[in-house]
């Protein structure tokens, strides 16, 4: 049984704002709830104080998925559903359509947001990897304040972002690819629905005569926070694909990972999967066109 | 406690509720709605599928609150009186019901995937009963009895 919470329903940005500003009590957003409500029915810690919860989904500035001046600009409350039959998404955007496509089931994607998925900055968040290939910084207000920062800056650590008490991710924006890319996304879970992942892998490559010429690498669930890879995509470029290069990179990614999380009890099956499936991610991703 | 109105089953309703109450309980203890199932609690099973604007939801993780001027439907809304739906039809001639805990969400399920695709495929279903946990019938006989409901509906 879930004790009784307050919940407000504010009709615009302004409002929301106001609300975060005062202090008195203890304040949550809640758009989708399939955190929030899971977390307080476990009483999770993160969510045990909570008194007051704010329900963001009649707040407009939050929705919407728009293109404009060379830039995709999706809401904070946007749902799994509606990213993932956006034409803008599915245009310029397919790494991430494939990354929402693998959250939970249905009902969840109807009801899940993507600001939510990632701002708890749990490490086995799905759309991560997705976001941090295309480079999305994401615009967080308060009362007093606007800023905007990569989506690498604002997640800090486990659990842990760059959001203050009285500010609300309102914006993901992603600058339209310009190049033309391949890519995948790949997950791993124990099962393909409603399984929290173990890892997931996102990769876009701009091939120039089978010579890489951009690579950008992100890792979520294997990694403590979704990372990129930044020495790794330093090697990687400039370097002719084949298999043999594939190979070597995928087990570079291994060392990699290992390096991040240190030796655990599941590296002995951890590190062989990682580079099979960092190997046929970077496979498929060449060998296919998006 | 807030005045709460909304659509349940084409009917509107009005109720007084404490606002973080789940739609689930909601709909069970109030309005004795008990064809909607509690599971898991927690958003994995399915078994508390509701349709909230047309859009398959879980009702555990929905509050009352945020129901207000919305549009819900329970399994008890998609029967014609004592005529029942030719997906409850369906299901019973393919024998897609054993336990039956998790026949009404997923009956649900298969109400909301062809109101959007009537002509849906095989993966398409497995798809959109995959958050539908069913721990009797292997499923199998569940999607033939959508897949025959999809043709009967394509040829209408």
């Amino acid at each position: 049984m879930i004790s009784s919470i307050e919940i407000l329903t504010p009709k615009n940005l302004n409002e929301v704002l106001g609300i975060l500003s005062s202090h008195d009590r203890d304040l949550r957003i809640i758009a989708g709830g399939t955190d929030v409500v899971t977390g307080l029915k476990q009483e999770s810690n993160r969510f045990i104080k909570t008194e007051v919860l704010i329900d963001i989904n009649h707040v407009a500035e939050v929705k919407g998925i728009e293109q404009t001046n060379g830039r995709i600009s999706i809401g904070a409350a946007s749902t799994f559903t509606e990213i993932y039959k956006n034409q803008i998404v599915s245009k310029e955007l397919p790494i991430l359509k494939k990354a929402v496509r693998t959250i939970g089931s249905l009902q969840i994607r109807n009801r899940a947001t993507i600001a939510g998925n990632f701002v708890n900055n749990a490490p086995c968040a799905d759309t991560v990897p997705a976001l941090l290939v295309y480079n999305a910084t994401i615009e967080i207000e308060s009362i007093n304040s606007k800023r905007e920062m990569s989506l690498q800056e604002f997640l800090q650590g486990p659990y842990k972002t760059q959001l203050k008490k009285d500010e609300i991710v309102t914006r993901i924006n992603i600058p339209v690819p310009q190049k033309t890319f391949v890519g995948d996304f790949y997950k791993l879970g124990r099962r393909q629905a409603v399984a929290i992942s173990r890892i997931t892998f996102a990769v876009l490559i701009e091939l120039e005569e089978n010579k890489i010429t951009e690579i950008r690498i992100a890792s979520g669930a294997v990694t403590p926070i979704g990372t990129r890879f930044s020495e790794l995509e330093e090697f990687a470029k400039g370097k002719e694909v084949n298999n043999n290069f594939l190979k070597n990179l995928a087990s570079k990614m291994g060392e990699e990972i290992i390096k991040l999380t240190g030796l655990r009890w599941s590296s002995e099956y951890k590190l062989p999967v990682v580079q099979q499936m960092f190997y046929q991610i970077l496979r498929s991703a060449t060998t296919k066109n998006l | 406690m807030i005045k709460l109105k909304f659509i349940l089953n084409g009917k509107e309703v009005v109720v007084e509720t404490e606002p973080s109450v789940r739609l689930l309980d909601l709909l069970r203890d109030r309005f004795n709605l008990t064809g909607t199932k509690e599971g898991c609690g927690i958003g994995e099973c399915g078994a508390c599928t509701v349709l909230m604007n047309g859009k398959a939801v879980n009702s555990c993780l929905i509050f009352a609150a945020q129901v207000e001027g919305n549009e819900i439907i329970t399994i008890e809304g998609i029967a014609n009186g004592n005529e029942l739906h030719p997906i409850q039809k369906s299901f019973l001639k393919y024998g897609a019901v054993q336990c039956g805990f998790c026949s009404p969400a997923m009956v649900l399920s298969a109400f909301a995937l062809l109101e959007e695709n009537p002509n849906p495929t095989e993966e398409e279903i497995k798809d959109a009963i995959a958050g539908n946990l069913c721990r009797c019938t292997g499923y199998k006989q569940i999607i033939e009895a959508i897949k025959e409901i999809a043709e009967e509906l394509v040829h209408k």
